[in-house]
């Protein structure tokens, strides 16, 4: 005992001394160490009486990332936001940020801006006195206050309508109202709960690429809650897939979108084709692994069979696509009809008993197949995903990521 | 089978154009509000015009106008006590219903929205429940007890406080139920309100509309209360209403002076309770300026069908 006692304290000394020597470089690895954990979410559970609305949330955010929380309604991800920001307790764990424990702290002290889905601004205030209520409560000096609501308004191009009630603006001036309001106060965090699900598709485009190049500019670390996979593909430094009140998966869009974890998380993401194994078998030429294939439909190749009809490729009109290095054998089907996406067209197509969606870049209206038309249907074997079939409640499911 | 509608026009005729415009004056609706607005100005037109009257005796009209009687109501010591006592009674109710009545529909819209359905249930009871009984109940109440102010007037401002409690509870409920007062606080307080700071300068503000309509409209109420003025301290302290009761035997036209004179206070307290501040600035941008940079004509690309519809399984 004693003597492993004298060579620690011996150690500590040694310590010591290097700590003098590289003490910038320690202290700066030890804050890079504290941006790659800026915020930490430790075994966090929330239940509502008996029901269970997330648990067993564990994450590491790093300072500046922007991450989304993705899930259907009813997945807890408001709920967790809500619990981040303070608004709702949780049950069990910790809220780490930057170092601090502000798991119980009340919602005015722990630093953090949000922004709700249906703006929350104060009607009595005009657009200055909602964007500097925030300065105000921190005690900022007004000149102090003035400049720095000036300068949000800017960034959020809204120095012209300062003196407006919020009554007067339209829903994405509101909403970026609120950001400015958010963002004035320096927040360590921003949280933003489905900012963009009461907008217009246009204004939504819009404000969904402000907010990234504000977040991106200011190297806010940020929290965006939706349940809309396409902003979350677009906007998303990581992903975390929420189902059932767990973390499915966690990644970034390319990994979430090429590589589901398992069948929940293909029903999700994109708009996978999810076959049974021995369905699944004509297509891919093997019996694969997992009980269960995923595929993507922009991964599956559809060719008119002109040997039937006799029909030359001319006459259809339709320019066989160039097959895939690794593509599987052709499967015979036939096409049940048609969804037009804008630049995609999305063919449903029976193929030996299996309904298949099956996507094919719209180039022109006279390369639509009709219905009823005879195809061969080609697999890229290279985009196949064997999923484990594992029950989506299982916690083993999250472990997969 | 033609229409019963179409019968008139079968020759393609209309009707005379002024039957047309009398029945014009003879639909439902004007028929209806006419007929309503006449039945409850009426009293009060007679009332008026016996204030003016010099002499109203046998004939159909008065003999002549005069503003005596408003003078000599306006010089009477007793009148205007009395309505100085009923200004401070309501008063003195109204504050006490405000500092009670304003934390309990706050607490009942945020934190514990049971309350709401309580509240609902009991702020009926004054309606469910008669005067004559209720006043016998609350002699019982303030007899002993922590409170023993049967007897005086003080007993008077609990007693209005109940009254007022359904007005005040459901003006005030619904200004907050209007608010979306829960996101409210919740974004104060992310912005580093204290609670109590959030509510004065957040919430407040925006239910002051309510509490001013509330107010007025129970104060104009309280201004008129009879019954439980006479039951519980009757002649001991002369209310507006009890003075009233009082002189009935004395002249008409006086009494009637009096009646027009609270009329015309009550109308202008509920005139200057619904009175909304003058709105300032523009309607609705609609036309979403910051749209100019965006490129409207850009195709949807990727549109995906609601992800939920597809089902995680």
């Amino acid at each position: 005992m004693l003597a492993t006692d004298t060579s620690s304290s011996a150690l500590a000394i040694q310590r010591d001394d290097t700590q003098r020597e590289g003490g910038l470089l320690t202290s700066a690895l030890r804050e890079r160490a504290a941006d790659q954990h800026y915020l930490k979410l430790s075994g966090l559970a929330k239940s509502f009486g008996s029901t269970r609305v997330f648990s067993e949330i564990d994450a590491d955010i790093a300072r500046g990332e922007f991450i989304t929380l993705l899930g259907p309604s009813g997945c807890g991800k408001s709920t967790l936001l809500r619990a981040i920001a303070g608004l709702n307790n949780v049950d069990a764990g910790q809220i780490i940020v930057n170092g601090h424990d502000i798991t119980h702290l009340p919602p005015q002290r722990r630093g953090i801006g949000m922004v709700f889905q249906h703006y929350a601004l104060f009607p009595n205030m005009r657009v200055v006195d909602n964007v500097a209520f925030g300065l105000r409560m921190k005690k900022v000096q007004p000149e102090e206050r003035e400049r720095r609501v000036n300068e949000i308004l800017r960034l959020v191009e809204l120095t012209d309508h300062a003196q407006r009630f919020p009554h007067q603006l339209s829903g994405g001036q509101r909403q970026r109202v609120a950001l400015a309001r958010a963002l004035v106060v320096e927040p360590q965090i921003l949280l933003l709960d489905e900012p963009l699900s009461a907008l217009d598709a246009r204004i939504r485009r819009h404000l969904r690429d402000q907010i990234r190049d504000i977040q991106k500019s200011l190297g806010l670390t940020t929290l965006f809650v939706t349940h809309d996979q396409e902003e979350a593909l677009l906007l998303s430094d990581r992903i975390f897939l929420m189902h059932q009140g767990r973390i499915l998966q966690q990644g970034n869009a390319e990994a979430l979108y090429t590589r589901p974890v398992d069948a929940t998380a293909a029903g999700f993401m994109g708009h996978y084709n999810l076959i049974g194994r021995e369905l699944a078998q004509p297509l891919l030429g093997y019996l694969s692994d997992g009980p269960r294939v995923a595929l993507r439909p922009e991964a599956l190749y559809l060719q008119p069979d002109s040997s039937l009809y006799g029909l030359q490729d001319s006459q259809v009109n339709f320019p066989t696509q160039a097959l895939p290095s690794n593509s599987g054998p052709a499967c015979p089907g036939v096409i049940r009809r048609h969804q037009l996406l804008g630049n995609i067209v999305r063919y449903e197509v029976d193929c030996q008993g299996l309904r298949l969606n099956i996507d094919v870049l719209n180039r022109s209206s006279r390369q639509l197949l009709p219905t009823h038309l005879r195809v061969q249907v080609y697999a890229d074997l290279d985009e196949v995903q064997a999923l484990a079939d594992i029950p989506a409640a299982s916690p083993t499911a999250k472990q997969a990521s | 089978m033609s229409l019963p509608a179409e019968l008139p026009y079968r020759h393609g005729k209309p009707l005379l154009p002024s039957l047309m415009a009398r029945l014009r004056l003879l639909n439902p609706y004007t028929l209806v509000v006419g007929s309503v607005f006449t039945l409850l100005a009426l009293p009060l037109v007679a009332t008026l015009f016996y204030a003016l009257a010099t002499r109203w005796g046998a004939s159909l009209t008065p003999d002549g106008l005069t503003i005596k009687w408003f003078i000599e109501l306006w010089a009477t010591p007793r009148f205007l006590a009395a309505f100085g006592r009923s200004i401070l009674i309501a008063v003195s109710a109204l504050i006490l219903s405000l500092i009670l009545i304003v934390p309990v529909v706050f607490l009942a819209h945020t934190r514990y929205p049971r309350l709401d359905n309580l509240m609902n249930g009991l702020i009926l009871l004054p309606f469910a429940v008669p005067p004559i009984v209720s006043s016998v109940g609350l002699l019982q109440l303030y007899a002993g007890g922590p409170l023993p102010i049967v007897g005086t007037p003080w007993i008077l401002i609990p007693t209005y406080f109940t009254i007022v409690l359904p007005f005040m509870y459901r003006a005030l409920a619904n200004s907050l139920r209007a608010l979306d007062v829960a996101s409210l606080m919740e974004a104060a307080q992310l912005l580093g309100a204290s609670p109590l700071k959030a509510f004065f300068l957040v919430v407040l503000p925006n239910i002051r509309i309510g509490i001013q309509i509330a107010v007025f409209l129970a104060f104009s109420f309280l201004a008129g209360e009879f019954v439980f003025a006479n039951m519980l301290v009757g002649t001991r302290f002369e209310t507006l209403q009890v003075y009233l009761n009082n002189i009935r035997g004395a002249s008409g036209h006086f009494t009637s002076a009096l009646v027009i004179t609270l009329f015309v206070f009550t109308l202008l307290l509920t005139w200057l309770g619904n009175r909304q501040p003058a709105t300032e600035g523009q309607p609705v941008d609609e036309a979403d300026d910051t749209l100019s940079g965006t490129d409207l004509t850009a195709p949807i690309h990727n549109v995906t069908p609601d992800a939920d519809s597809r089902g995680t399984r």
